[in-house]
């Protein structure tokens, strides 16, 4: 346990150094509300440190977890190159179920704080994610959420706008998808049983799995958070951010950032990092990237009539989709002000159509005809952020 | 459902809808008072998320006025504001809400009688409709 003590020692030093990090066991679940960025997300990253060798109170424990995401966020972990051989001199990873074989049993075995860093992708869909979550917040003393949608529920949550919930999804995934459907015709099965029961009782015991919620949420709204990373995925200079203050926590005894931060956001508008320049076009239609046979490369999407978000998603990806001829898609969340990223969004989307000469005689229904060139604006404006949404999840009038 | 009594915000633009709303009181003209007026400056104003707050927040109806097209005291405000409102009103409908929740009107500062109108339709409207569908939620 002396390598533990030794830790925690670091701890209670930055502690008093400045307001690091220290999670309440058990905390109840709160949003917390980001901060602004510590991190200029321009600040030099220090490349590979050769011959680091382990920090001075012995390796840290190192775990990665993900929750309900597509795996994309484990993968931009190792887009750190030649700097995750850092993280093997630094720590010892004891959970990272893509990559290494710590079991749940494991952690359930540690002492509580015994792991210093704990990051988790995905969004909290299932019981699974959410036990996982939360044992996971226990046993860590820092706790990072990685990732759109540990950070804003990202796509999972759009499941949130299903208004039967996790019923009808599973009933339309095992009965109606064209596979299902002709299964079920073909086999003579009956739906209940192809449908995943949550309990089994087997022969050789109880088999049980986890159970899909009607509402999927963000990290922070399950657990207590102490940093987080936007990014579908991050970035690898945000990863690089993350692994400097660690090293320099670790090895130095450096002060932490303080809780809440968001790490590689910059205080303003995707459009301020953009190259492009905006004539402030007005617009009539809207089109897809493909749609455009000859994307002007150096004017605004926007004047262009590609619907993009940048104008009220914050900055810190270094917009590499605009520059690619791809509008932003707001995975980075919104601007620190704004707590609604889709209203924020089309707001100003809103004001780029054109006020037309019979404007004042036309009426409201006219204006829905006008506004209606926008397909499915819930989930574009929201494609990333539904559950920080303000509603949250689909509602049914007259229901009980 | 009979004794449903809605709670209504509405927001009135300071240069038209409020001073009419002004003039429907100093006529002591009669309107349920179900209804919570917040003043901006313009229709322009009132933030797409300020009127989801106001639903996340259990309003069961939303009211936004403004002054009359080609009336608006900052020029194209209310030009504007219909667009987003059209938007939202989408949203809300893919959210699941009754897009009748929501709605636009003109009132001038001259038209007391309008406001009051409006007002009393609007009740009758979400008193039909229930009460929000987050209210119902919650309880």
């Amino acid at each position: 346990m002396g390598f533990i003590e030794k830790v925690k020692g670091i701890f209670k030093r930055s502690d008093k150094a400045e307001a690091a990090p220290a999670p309440a066991k058990e905390a109840p679940a709160k949003e917390a509300v980001a901060k602004a960025a510590e991190f200029p997300a321009d600040s030099p990253i220090d490349g590979y440190v050769p011959g680091l060798g382990a920090p001075p109170g012995g390796k840290i424990n190192l775990a990665i977890y993900w929750a309900a995401a597509c795996g994309g966020c484990d993968v931009s972990l190792l887009d750190t190159d030649e700097k995750i051989l850092n993280v093997s001199d630094m720590s010892n990873i004891v959970m990272w179920p893509i990559a290494v074989d710590g079991k749940e049993k494991d952690i359930e075995a540690m002492e509580d704080g015994e792991i210093t860093v704990a990051i988790i992708n995905g969004a909290i869909r299932n019981s699974e994610n959410e036990h996982m979550a939360k044992l996971l917040r226990k046993k860590s003393q820092i706790l990072v959420s990685y990732g759109a949608c540990a950070c804003l529920g990202g796509s999972p949550a759009l499941a949130n706008l299903v208004p039967g919930g996790h019923k009808e999804i599973k009933d339309h995934v095992y009965s109606k998808v064209p596979s299902s459907a002709n299964f079920l015709a073909d086999s003579g099965k009956k739906i209940e049983d192809v449908m995943p029961r949550p309990v089994y009782e087997a022969p050789e015991g109880t088999l049980t799995l986890p159970v899909l919620y009607d509402t999927v949420k963000t990290l922070d709204q399950t657990v207590d958070v102490d940093y987080y990373i936007p990014g579908c995925p991050p970035t690898q200079k945000s990863i690089a951010q993350l692994l400097n203050a660690l090293v320099g926590f670790v090895y130095k005894g450096e002060a932490l950032p303080p809780k809440g931060t968001v790490i590689g956001v910059l205080a303003k508008s995707l459009c301020e990092e953009c190259h492009r320049h905006k004539e402030n076009r007005r617009i009539t239609n809207v089109y897809e990237p493909h749609e455009v046979m000859n994307v002007d490369h150096d004017l605004c999407l926007l004047d262009q009539g590609i619907l993009c978000l940048g104008a009220g998603t914050i900055a810190g990806c270094g917009a590499p989709c605009t520059k690619a001829d791809q509008p932003c898609r707001g995975c980075y969340g919104p601007t620190q002000p704004v707590s609604e990223q889709g209203a924020s969004i089309f707001t100003a989307i809103a004001s780029l159509f054109p006020v037309q000469a019979n404007d004042a005689t036309m009426d409201e229904d006219d204006m829905d005809e006008i506004m209606s060139v926008i397909n499915d604006p819930l989930g574009y404006f929201y494609a990333f952020s539904m559950s920080k949404s303000l509603i949250k999840r689909a509602v049914k009038e007259g229901g009980q | 459902m009979a004794d449903f009594e809605p709670k209504i915000v509405a927001f009135c633009c300071n240069w038209c809808s409020y001073a009419g709303a002004d003039g429907a009181g100093v006529a002591r003209m009669q309107m349920p008072t179900n209804f919570r007026v917040i003043r901006t400056m313009c229709s322009a104003r009132v933030d797409p998320e300020h009127v989801l707050r106001a639903f996340s927040k259990g309003a069961d109806g939303v009211l936004i006025l403004g002054c009359h097209p080609a009336d608006c005291h900052y020029i194209g405000g209310n030009y504007r504001a219909r667009r987003r409102i059209a938007l939202l009103r989408m949203i809300l409908d893919q959210y699941g809400f009754d897009p009748k929740r929501m709605k636009l009107e003109w009132v001038s500062a001259s038209e007391g009688e309008k406001f009051q109108k409006t007002v009393t339709e609007f009740v009758d409207t979400i008193k039909a409709l229930g009460p929000s569908p987050v209210r119902s939620k919650e309880a």
